[in-house]
């Protein structure tokens, strides 16, 4: 490949790299959701107990019901209202950002929330119905914390106090500091939410779970917007940028979204409404070593290397890339801006994509079950878990890394000959 | 004791690092205390820091970390992606000492 071309792609590429990065908001959000990780995993240990397989063939349905039923609050205080915690961390990390006081962000969007969120369920009143604080929520909780943390900041700089008399201890003044910024914006969500009661919407939940959410996670549950965000994620990769992470700022509130809603039909026991989840991405194309599923690269290593340096790579990558940790893998071998390993790198995930979003469409395998697995889970354990305790999850990652394994076989061969002759030829 | 931070995306690949550096470090005889941080944590810790070294992968922070390093007055660079995929302990090692003035 032309190195000018090169040069031109990574150049373009960088600025890209660094604007999604460093932008105020998505780095808010992608630590608020940062913030909730911890949580959202302790509720998937839960649910994972709680679903043991074959446990309900072995106890009595009652026993199994008693069981199920005490594990439950472990996963509806965390997973099953993750928007909470999202929104809380956005608010603080935004006002941090801002150099505010930061609880008071993250406080001041979680009642913003609250505020615009319909506190009745099927005529009782007096009652958060908790599926707005998960999925459903996910879209109004992320946008609510911008708004209100930018309202609080606002605010907050126009210094607007209550002039106390002299006398008034300073510390009394001060309480008034952040009540007066939080009045305001408090004040600003509550008229929201009275404008929206006279709209067809009537509430602020519909107007944006039907205007912004439903379109933006129906499109990203599709196979096209998949395949354009895995081939992203590779192609920053290639140039030695952290994919993943720079394409998880924009598709983590849909990809987040569409798991939600596969936890609450998978704990209701219905049919599982989504492929495309977070889960399928985190399990299925990075839990197989890491970005481009490089475990399959170690082990072909293992298998055909007979060059000195991709020996010596293969054993410095294997216990990282058990725990799908791959830089070594990807700076080492290298897959950055090495032109004959641009076609596995792009061709393997995208097959990959096809073929699991294939098995779950025939029912093969079970769609993603809502659960967070831990990204350094090792592949095969990380299938098994993500499709809720289904042992063909981990036979579908094994069959992956197979046909993984077969993509790359002809190019590594090519690779680890032109090193082997170099090291020949030095060693003459 | 000379402090060095490095830095990428959630700490685990720079935490390879680590020991290598720290293996290096201890056949030299330097007194080192060298420690790997998410990326999300980089402006909370760099108070303790001499050194600030970012993961190739992460370079697009460079410039909001120099910002950060500016104002605590210490040097920062991206590590070198060679040095990085085989994870050469000691080749880091001597780019952090170098920027830090020894």
């Amino acid at each position: 490949m032309n190195s000018k071309f090169m040069n031109f792609l990574e150049n373009m590429l960088l600025p890209i790299a660094d604007k999604l990065n460093n932008n105020r908001y998505l780095s808010a959000l992608r630590d608020g959701f940062m913030v909730a990780l911890p949580l959202i995993i302790f509720g998937s240990i839960f649910v994972v107990i709680a679903n043991f397989p074959f446990l309900d063939k072995m106890i009595s349905e009652e026993a199994f019901t008693a069981y199920q039923n005490a594990l439950g609050p472990a996963s509806a205080a965390t997973l099953s209202i993750m928007g909470v915690f999202v929104m809380i961390g956005i608010g603080y990390k935004l006002t941090e950002h801002y150099g505010g006081e930061a609880i008071y962000g993250g406080v001041v969007a979680l009642a913003a929330f609250l505020i615009m969120t319909p506190q009745v369920l099927d005529g009782v009143s007096g009652v958060i119905p908790t599926s707005v604080l998960g999925a459903e929520g996910m879209f109004l909780g992320i946008f609510t914390a911008f708004i209100s943390a930018e309202l609080y900041r606002y605010f907050v700089k126009k210094d607007w106090t209550i002039k106390m008399p002299a006398g008034v201890p300073g510390a009394v003044s001060r309480s008034f500091s952040a009540l007066i910024p939080i009045t305001l914006t408090l004040t600003v969500f509550l008229l929201i939410r009275i404008i929206f009661s006279y709209t067809g919407f009537e509430t602020v939940q519909n107007f944006i779970y039907s205007v912004i959410q439903q379109p933006l996670t129906v499109l990203g549950s599709g196979l096209p917007a998949t395949i354009v965000a895995v081939l992203l994620i590779q192609v920053f990769w290639f140039f030695g940028l952290h994919g993943q992470i720079i394409i998880n700022s924009v598709f983590d509130p849909i990809w987040y979204a569409l798991n939600d809603q596969n936890l609450s039909a998978f704990q209701a026991g219905t049919e599982l409404p989504n492929i495309i989840t977070k889960q399928f991405i985190d399990s299925f194309l990075v839990g197989m070593g890491g970005s481009g599923m490089t475990l399959a690269v170690i082990i072909l290593i293992f298998m055909i290397g007979k060059s000195r340096q991709l020996k010596e790579l293969g054993k410095l990558g294997a216990p990282a890339g058990l725990f799908n940790v791959n830089e070594p893998i990807i700076f080492g071998l290298p897959i950055i801006m090495n032109p004959l390993i641009i076609i596995p790198w792009l061709v393997a995930p995208v097959v990959i994509t096809l073929i699991t979003y294939f098995a779950m469409y025939t029912g093969m395998v079970p769609p993603p079950a809502g659960v967070i697995v831990p990204w350094t889970t090792p592949p095969i354990l990380n299938g098994f878990l993500a499709t809720g305790n289904a042992w063909q999850g981990g036979v579908l990652q094994a069959f992956n890394l197979l046909v993984v394994i077969v993509i790359w076989w002809p190019f590594l061969k090519i690779l680890d000959k032109n090193y082997y002759e170099t090291e020949r030829n030095e060693a003459k | 004791m000379k402090n060095i931070m490095l830095a990428c995306s959630a700490g685990m690949s720079t935490s390879l690092l680590v020991s290598k550096m720290e293996e290096k470090a201890a056949e030299k005889g330097i007194e080192v205390n060298i420690w790997a941080v998410a990326q999300d944590k980089v402006v909370k810790e760099v108070e303790n820091a001499d050194v600030l070294l970012i993961g190739p992968q992460m370079r697009f922070m460079k410039k909001k970390y120099t910002v950060v390093a500016e104002e605590h007055g210490i040097p920062l660079d991206v590590i070198d992606p060679i040095a990085y995929g085989r994870v050469d302990g000691e080749a880091v090692l001597n780019k952090a000492l170098e920027l830090m003035g020894n």
